[in-house]
């Protein structure tokens, strides 16, 4: 009987929660779908045709990049995505990465240097 | 009016509507006489003393518009004011009742005229009757310009005349008073134009700027200016800073390219404007169609975009069956979200805004002309002095938006003093058969603003708008330094040995100050959502200062620059008391001065230049983000516009070897947008051809980068790092590791 005086079995409204939207922070950035995809894919994804084909080689680098940020965030438009990416890339952590992936692209003698 | 009384609510307290109404009734009316000639009450004068009281004492102190509401319903200016003015004709000039009621008239005429702004401390009063006023002074504007039995504006200079003739030291401060109320009375009409979005009965055309300066030409006001323009300093004094505003008034927003061209010339270009207009709807029409359905738009057209992992998207529409460039377009085009963006660059709302331009009617366009010429003749460097001089000495006449107003006339002057003499030039070599040889011009006329002490406001100035973000106001001074430099440039080519040796001098001036050179640079790099016209004039002047530096340079192979640097520790605390008094800007200090700058903070050397080094600096990361975020406007850049923003990417790209600081996607993409579209540049164009050129090489570049570096594909997101862009150029490090 007391259960009722002490609001017991009242509801409890309970606000829902608002889903969480996806970000492009670091973590997405870093992630597998990430830039470690791009390095991987690069490399057999662009077959570039050089001298005289500039305009097409151009055209298969940007939807290249198109592409692979539509996988990793497809919420963002292309312009606005590599906005996004761009200021990321003024955080530390992902210099210290980019430095790491220059690094191991250099040849020995000078990355000892 | 009628309305306005039924209305329940009244917008002006009714006892205060009664008073004023009585009072215009009083003054007088063309009722009571049969020629239909406006007949003064009798007691007339004290009437308009009153109504002057009434703005004064009710609206002024106490923060209200309501009287000023109630003359602009009851129409006093158009319906008693200027027919009493017209009363005071040429014949009864003597007459000293009737000089006295026009100067009364002239009293109420200029606060009722006064300019009308949004500002932040508006009551709901203000809010109230803002807009109305703002309506009725268009309507005062007419009614004083396109009076067409009676010249009002002679009128009223005729009421200031015999002040202005009496010489300076004679006149009383009442006659300064009314020169001063003659002077504002023609700034208000300068300045009062119909708002955009208000609709004005009757024709338009008659408060526009094109109205005023025909009516300034026929009534004698140019010329009223124009003398107490080139007696500035002599006979008048206190006036400057008001003939500034007008001045600034007049020449905002004014093409000057179509202000020096003959009728037929002007004609042409007005012709070929509108070829330009069709041509660019033509290759719209063109782009459009390249892309528009060849079927009707139920035909339901859909592909699969294969993607990696087996994925497939799906896009819809014919139009994705040409090439993957619009597939990916249209696919992109279809999300919803966008990045939420800042409000980029406040609009300036405010009379003192000069970026709209506003076209002139060809017969204004001439009368402009010939007043500009005998401005530029007789009254630029005695007004331009003495204003500088009242700026610096900081004179109670100065007000805030007075050097805004001074550098942008000064430039819009300079600019104008060019196209005159091009236009000479142009003529002279049209008439060959003129055997006389006609001596060439030396730039004495502009001499007034080429001095060290302009120089030195010049570039104080810039430094505080700049310390300050008064973006607007650096924005004026950023465009008189630019006009600066090309008249020194000028200069320097003329044919006269003086003027070549003055140029010289100034030339090596400007550029001994490494402030100078360091300012430039910090205003390009500085560049964030200011707007397109704060982007135009700062890489136009980082444009020209860097050209003419080069220029400079190269003739003075052992260039000499001060530049300063931070003293060791020690020496600055001693410092810090003697710093107050010392003015880092002044340029000439003598050695006396020199032996305490030494003891100062800063402590200056002398160091030869080194231009590669300078344009090296000029060539960083955001610089290329400001000339970007300038060519991505590239739709509605004229050519002088884009071929800045080629220069600059192309020293970046090929003279500075710099290409890695375009290798990014975004730069890239917006290259390859300009030329293959859609929405690109138009193929027809000249600066199409310089363009495609550009970005192919970049692109080119850019490939064989790709292939010798992988680690490319990643920086491509990126801005790079110091660190890095040496080694992405060259592949190996940098000798000196200084600036990692």
């Amino acid at each position: 009987a007391n259960g009722a005086n002490l609001g017991l079995d009242e509801e409890i409204e309970v606000a829902p929660k608002r889903r969480p939207v996806a970000k492009l922070d670091e973590a997405r950035l870093l992630s597998p779908a990430g830039i470690p995809k791009l390095r991987k894919t690069a490399k057999t994804k662009l077959n570039f045709k050089g001298k005289g084909h500039e305009y097409s080689d151009a055209m298969r680098l940007l939807n290249f990049y198109q592409l692979w940020l539509d996988d990793l965030y497809p919420r963002a438009k292309f312009a606005d995505g590599l906005a996004m990416i761009e200021k990321l890339g003024h955080s530390k952590r992902i210099q210290i990465m980019r430095k790491e992936w220059i690094d191991e692209g250099k040849p020995r003698s000078y990355a000892r240097e | 009016m009628e309305s306005e009384k039924a209305q329940p609510v009244q917008v002006v307290d009714p006892e205060v509507r009664a008073y004023i109404y009585s009072l215009v009734t009083a003054l007088g009316g063309t009722g009571s006489s049969d020629t239909g000639k406006y007949a003064l009450g009798d007691d007339a004068l004290a009437c308009l003393r009153d109504i002057k009281k009434w703005l004064k004492f009710y609206d002024e102190k106490a923060n209200r518009m309501d009287v000023a509401r109630c003359l602009a319903e009851a129409n006093l200016v158009n319906r008693d004011l200027i027919p009493i003015l017209m009363l005071w004709g040429d014949a009864v000039q003597s007459d000293k009742h009737k000089s006295r009621i026009a100067l009364a008239c002239l009293e109420l005429l200029v606060p009722l005229t006064w300019p009308l702004e949004i500002h932040s401390q508006m009551t709901v009063n203000h809010h109230r009757h803002t807009l109305y006023l703002q309506h009725s002074q268009v309507l005062y504007k007419r009614g004083i310009l396109g009076n067409d039995t009676t010249a009002i504006l002679r009128t009223i200079i005729r009421i200031a005349l015999p002040s202005m003739t009496t010489p300076r030291s004679d006149r009383s401060s009442r006659d300064e008073g009314i020169l001063k109320l003659m002077l504002y009375l023609f700034r208000n009409l300068a300045i009062i134009t119909p708002a955009p979005h208000l609709a004005t009965e009757g024709d338009e055309e008659e408060a526009s700027k094109s109205a005023t300066i025909n009516a300034f030409q026929q009534q004698d006001v140019f010329a009223l200016l124009l003398t107490m323009c080139s007696n500035m300093g002599d006979d008048f004094n206190f006036q400057d800073v008001v003939i500034l505003e007008i001045l600034f008034h007049l020449v905002k927003g004014v093409d000057i390219k179509k202000l020096f061209m003959d009728n037929t010339q002007r004609s042409a270009a007005g012709t070929h404007e509108l070829q330009n207009v069709l041509e660019l709807e033509s290759h719209q029409k063109r782009e459009q169609s390249k892309t528009a359905p060849t079927r009707h738009g139920r035909f339901g057209t859909m592909i699969w975009v294969k993607r990696d992992d087996e994925k497939v998207s799906t896009v819809s529409g014919q139009d994705v069956l040409k090439d993957d460039w619009t597939t990916m377009l249209k696919m992109d085009k279809t999300k919803k979200w966008n990045k939420p963006k800042r409000r980029g660059g406040d609009v300036d709302l405010s009379v003192n805004n000069f970026n709209m331009s506003t076209p002139l009617t060809s017969s204004a366009t001439e009368h402009l002309r010939i007043f500009v010429e005998e401005f530029l003749d007789s009254g630029f460097n005695p007004l331009f002095t003495h204003i500088r001089k009242a700026i610096e000495r900081e004179t109670d006449r100065v007000t805030e938006s007075t050097p805004r107003q001074f550098f942008y006339v000064i430039a819009w002057f300079l600019e104008a003093e060019r196209v005159r003499r091009a236009r000479q030039q142009e003529l002279r070599r049209q008439n060959k058969n003129s055997t006389r040889e006609i001596e060439p011009d030396s730039f004495q006329l502009v001499a007034g603003v080429l001095n060290q002490e302009t120089f030195i406001s010049l570039n104080r100035h810039m430094q505080n708008c700049l310390d300050f973000k008064d973006w607007q106001d650096l924005n004026a001074s950023m465009r008189c330094f630019t006009q600066i430099l090309l008249t020194v440039q000028e200069m320097f080519h003329s044919n006269i040995g003086d003027d070549q040796d003055i140029a010289e001098n100034i030339l090596s001036r400007i550029f001994y100050e490494e402030t100078t050179h360091d300012r430039v640079l910090a205003i390009l790099r500085g560049y964030k959502d200011q707007g397109f016209f704060y982007l135009d004039a700062c890489t136009e002047l980082a444009h020209v200062f860097l050209r003419l530096l080069e220029q400079y340079s190269k003739q003075n192979e052992h260039m000499q620059i001060r530049s300063r640097r931070r003293a060791r520790r020690k020496d600055r605390k001693e410092a810090a008391r003697s710093l107050d008094t010392a003015d880092p800007l002044n340029g000439d200090e003598s050695e006396g001065e020199d032996l305490a700058f030494s003891e100062a903070e800063r402590t200056i050397v002398e160091r030869s230049f080194d231009f590669q080094r300078f344009a090296a600096k000029f060539c960083t990361q955001k610089s290329v983000n400001t000339f970007l975020a300038f060519t991505a406007y590239y739709r509605e850049l004229n050519e002088e516009q884009l071929k800045r923003a080629h220069r600059f990417f192309y020293r970046v790209a090929f003279k500075q070897e710099l290409s890695v600081l375009l290798f990014r996607v975004d730069i890239i993409s917006l290259f390859y947008r300009m030329i293959k579209g859609p929405g690109g540049l138009d193929s027809g164009k000249s600066m199409y051809a310089e363009w495609e050129e550009l970005t192919r090489r970049i692109i080119r570049k850019l490939v064989k980068k790709i292939g010798e570096r992988p680690e490319l594909i990643t920086e491509m997101l990126f801005s790079k790092i110091n660190a890095t862009v040496y080694y992405l150029e060259y592949g190996h490090e940098k000798q000196t590791m200084s600036e990692s």
